[in-house]
């Protein structure tokens, strides 16, 4: 390049782009999507349906179109009990996640079992329709099995038999819009955290899963299994509702605003109040704190909590 | 756009060409701002190539990166050997001394003996805790014959190793192959962008040659 | 403004876009740091004004963020590029109308952007956080008629040579449309899994290091030699910045999830060019520091030299801690810890802010030929913006540092909590500092206009003396 040729320059320029994004983007692109699903990553995807953040079908950030997950004990169709079973049913119009949709993403040994154990072919989103999450003994491939072929579970008797119905998928976009990922990650590191937060998370876990919001910033502890490192919903509740409540030191914002109008009796929230009783017992006025209102069914508190306690 | 190859290090442009340039650089007023012609500080690029090795030596594969579970078989037969087990039983020491004897007693046992996996022991420090989680997973594995080297341990856990190394064959194995495929892309990457810069420095006229600003304003 | 709009090009006054966009980027810099004086104060009293669901600090973290880097930093970049790159070329700008568009509908899109973003509409990857229609929005009804200009500006320039400022100029406007269109995929096909999360990080290491990073740097490199009068140390050296960057830069995204389960390679290959940053730096600043030989004491008594000289020292931290911080050896000490956070600030409230302030502030005087009102308060807004950044960014390592301690020592969290609550008390006093210095800013440049001295033609203003 003699004294300013900007033509040599631009063409110069064009290369060490393209060849730095041909180096980070295409080939770990590559090596990434070579990874099939784990059983983790089929859990989650069919936890959390197609798409946490914004999206066509849910532009709000409302919670809308995504599976439940319930606990059964008896079986749906015959009624008759059966071992501790977690299936997600797919209401008639829920969008599949991706790893259902895309081949490679579902990974190639995983997806034949499901064709042909699970019977996966036969699901359609528009009538939808209850998943399990199986193990094949002899090989230890997950794979996704459609219970609605393979068992005649309907989503209507499923969601009746079930023991508890779990809205971690609504939960999941309620974690996204209320910035819960500002504060708390969902990857715990592969050096030193791990005897605190747990297992760090392995290359297939997340396939299929969008966003999968890590986060970056710690301000709180990480939340991949907090559900495993405390279970108890009572004090998710009223940690949610008053963080300050159960721990004194805690500087998580309130998310009393996430139980809307009435509690699960029907009955209306009245925050000033709640507020007016908590300053009384935080002088020391009264011996006990305000009773924290059980979030009503739909609420997006009762999603949240279901979320957080989900992370197993 | 010919080049002179004579003095190489001195000048690729010709003679005309640096003519040219020169009188470009003299003449013409870049909004009230002009370019001098210095070369780089013999300093700054001791500093230059310092940054070079010590990027190289920091982020050698070997530092900080997940070990492989090969390194911790021998720890997982020598732990439930008889005589460490007594170590573990030894009911006069307390759980946290026993731990530590044990282990003592493991790495010195094993540092008698020729290993390529030394250098990565001395790197990978466990402890007896750890060892006890994950050594049931490597004797499954072990159990199952596969190749311990495509595995890693990531905290408690066994887990495949993110490596992908295709094979002549066309299979992928997840084992790391010493030349280390992103080490060996930087090496390239830092050898093509320093021809490439020198290249494109020695084509601007030599730098004993200082511009004369007062000609354009 | 409104009367340009349908004005025709040669009745619209040279600059006029130039000063909307400068007055629009120290408004929302006072938008942006207010608000993020807001949220750190909910971070030290979590109960501040909680009852107000529409302040929660999970709404408003990102339109902090955002309004700083679209509002704040990529505004002062258009207005810097608007002035500079025609005075560089000898010229005048490509389409002065097309800018004062340009600027009517950067200000009318960002505000939807942000008013989106705090109603919880967000596409919940960290800084590229809006959803994809604005994603567009952004890239080609903000982004790309501000590139025409600057692209179409030098083409027309009346001198054989480009001067390295616009180098960078033209690049960065390239690659940030590049960036966009390329590190918005997964939002715009719904890629999914970790591919999200890599490209994701990919997007926010090189929206930051492919414009940020050279634009301020590339501002300097007009302001110093501009004001000083000396003539840039090396054009060879700018050379080896500016190829530096390109291939430096925009490789080592990876180093961001260092404890994710990326493929191995990929980190240690970003893990290698990220030290390597080191190089581009270097040059960088060696070029400034020797380009000032001789005119050190203006770095004292003239005040765009203090701002832009500031910025320089601040990139010498800056790069020493992002070339280290993210190998394996040392990442995982400080990886998601608020040394991060303090690192940011280093780069866009550090370096970057100090190198575009010092454009402003000149750009604004050069534009309306008027000398500027006050030394005395623009002093004050100096150390406003120094001391307030400082206490912010040595609070934030020291937190950091303990939060990395507790990694090692399995602490209880919120022991963690308990013990940041002094550094997040300073903090907020830090950034509250910047936020009101900047309220004096915002005044000092509406005096300048009103009552500044008149520049003649044919000096510059920096070579009046002040008449207050």
């Amino acid at each position: 390049m003699a004294f300013r040729e900007y033509k040599i320059g631009c063409i110069m320029f064009g290369i060490a782009l393209s060849t730095s994004m041909f180096v980070t983007i295409f080939l770990p692109g590559l090596d990434i999507s070579r990874i099939g699903s784990t059983e983790e990553a089929l859990k989650k995807q069919l936890t959390y349906g197609w798409e946490s953040a914004f999206n066509y079908y849910d532009p709000f950030l409302l919670g809308k179109d995504k599976p439940i997950k319930v606990v059964l004990t008896k079986d749906p169709e015959t009624g008759k009990p059966i071992d501790k079973t977690e299936a997600y049913v797919f209401t008639a119009g829920t969008h599949f996640p991706d790893g259902l949709t895309h081949d490679n993403i579902m990974g190639t040994k995983q997806l034949a079992l499901s064709k042909s154990k699970g019977l996966l072919a036969q699901a359609t989103e528009k009538r939808g329709g209850v998943f399990l999450v199986d193990v094949d003994v002899t090989t230890g491939v997950p794979y996704v099995e459609f219970a609605t072929a393979t068992k005649g579970w309907q989503v209507a008797a499923t969601l009746k038999a079930a023991d508890v119905r779990i809205h971690a998928g609504s939960g999941k976009t309620m974690f996204i819009r209320e910035g819960c990922w500002w504060c708390h990650t969902l990857l715990p590191e592969e050096t030193q955290d791990w005897q605190s937060f747990g297992r760090p998370p392995v290359t297939g876990d997340f396939n299929g899963e969008s966003p999968t919001s890590f986060g970056s910033d710690r301000k709180g502890p990480d939340l991949l299994h907090v559900g495993s490192r405390n279970s108890s919903r009572e004090w998710m509740t009223m940690h949610f509702f008053n963080p300050r409540l159960v721990q004194p030191h805690s500087i998580m914002p309130r998310f009393n605003y996430l139980w809307g109008k009435a509690d699960i009796n029907g009955k209306v929230i009245d925050r000033q109040k709640w507020d007016r009783d908590f300053m009384a017992y935080a002088r020391g006025d009264t011996p006990y704190p305000p009773a924290v209102p059980i979030p009503a069914r739909n609420s997006e508190a009762r999603y949240i909590i279901d979320f957080v306690l989900n992370l197993k | 756009m010919s080049w002179v190859f004579s003095r190489p290090l001195y000048s690729l442009s010709s003679k005309d060409q640096n003519k040219e340039a020169q009188y470009i650089w003299e003449h013409e007023s870049l909004g009230g701002i002009a370019e001098n012609n210095n070369p780089l500080p013999r300093p700054v690029i001791g500093l230059l190539v310092l940054t070079f090795f010590t990027a190289m030596m920091l982020t050698m594969p070997l530092y900080g990166q997940r070990p492989t579970a090969a390194i911790f078989a021998d720890y997982v037969t020598l732990m439930n050997s008889s005589s460490v087990q007594k170590v573990l039983d030894d009911k006069t020491l307390t759980h946290a001394e026993s731990d530590a004897k044990a282990m003592k007693l493991i790495t010195t046992s094993l540092e008698k003996f020729e290993s390529p996996y030394n250098f990565q022991r001395e790197q990978h420090h466990i402890t007896m805790n750890q060892l006890r989680m994950v050594a049931p997973q490597i004797v499954e594995l072990q159990r199952k014959g596969v190749d311990l080297e495509e595995y890693t341990i990531v905290g408690a856990t066994v887990a495949k190793a993110t490596f992908f190394s295709i094979q002549p064959d066309g299979t992928i194995i997840n084992k790391q192959p010493w030349w280390d495929k992103g080490y060996t892309i930087a090496i390239w990457w830092f050898v093509i962008f320093a021809f490439s810069i020198i290249i494109a420095v020695k084509r601007l006229p030599h730098f004993t040659w200082a511009p004369d600003h007062t000609i354009a304003h | 403004m409104l009367k340009y709009l349908l004005a025709k090009e040669e009745d619209i006054p040279q600059g006029s876009a130039a000063i909307f966009f400068g007055v629009s980027s120290i408004c929302w810099f006072i938008i942006g740091t207010g608000l993020g004086s807001f949220n750190a104060s909910k971070l030290a009293f979590p109960d501040f004004f909680h009852n107000v669901y529409w302040l929660q600090f999970g709404h408003m973290r990102q339109v902090h963020v955002h309004a700083v880097i679209f509002g704040w930093i990529a505004m002062a970049f258009a207005m810097s590029m608007l002035y500079i790159t025609p005075a560089l070329g000898n010229t005048k700008l490509w389409s002065e109308k097309l800018a004062v568009w340009n600027c009517l509908l950067y200000n009318v899109g960002l505000c939807l952007a942000l008013a989106l973003l705090w109603s919880g509409m967000t596409s919940g990857r960290e800084y590229s956080d809006h959803i994809w229609p604005i994603d567009l929005y952004i890239a080609f009804v903000m982004v790309v008629p501000w590139s025409l200009n600057v692209w179409m500006t030098i083409l027309n320039r009346r001198t054989q040579g480009i001067y390295t400022t616009n180098w960078f100029f033209a690049a960065s406007m390239f690659m940030l449309i590049i960036i966009f269109l390329i590190g918005n995929l997964p939002e715009f096909f719904h890629l999914t899994g970790l591919n999200e999360a890599y490209m994701t990080w990919w997007f926010a290491h090189n929206v930051l290091g492919l414009l940020i990073t050279p634009v301020a740097a590339a501002i300097t490199y007009y302001i110093v030699p501009k004001v000083t009068g000396n003539p840039l140390y090396s054009h060879r050296v700018g050379h080896l910045h500016f190829w530096a960057i390109v291939v430096f830069y925009s490789t080592p995204a990876a180093h961001h999830l260092m404890s994710s389960p990326l493929p191995e390679w990929l980190k240690s290959f970003a893990s290698v060019e990220g030290v390597l940053i080191l190089v581009p730096a270097i040059a960088y600043i060696c070029n400034i520091m020797l380009t000032m030989q001789g005119k050190w004491t203006m770095f004292v008594t003239n005040i765009e030299l203090k701002f832009a000289l500031t910025g320089v020292f601040l990139a010498i931290p800056l790069n020493m801690q992002g070339g280290f911080q993210q190998t394996r050896a040392i990442n995982w000490y400080i990886h998601g810890t608020g040394w991060i956070v303090a690192h940011a600030h280093l780069a866009l409230l550090g370096f970057s802010t100090f190198a575009e302030a010092s454009a402003v502030y000149y750009g604004m005087q050069v534009l309306l030929r008027r000398k500027l009102y006050s030394y005395s308060l623009a002093n004050f807004h100096f150390f406003m913006l120094l001391i307030g950044f400082s206490l912010y960014w040595i609070s934030m390592t020291i937190a950091g540092l303990i939060q990395g301690a507790a990694k090692i020592y399995e602490v209880p969290y919120l022991d963690v909590v308990i013990a940041e609550h002094p550094y997040m008390i300073v903090r907020w006093l830090g950034g509250t500092m910047v936020f009101l210095g900047n309220i004096t800013w915002l005044w000092n440049m509406y005096m300048t206009a009103r009552v500044g001295t008149v520049v003649p033609v044919g000096r510059l203003p920096h070579e009046l003396a002040y008449e207050r």
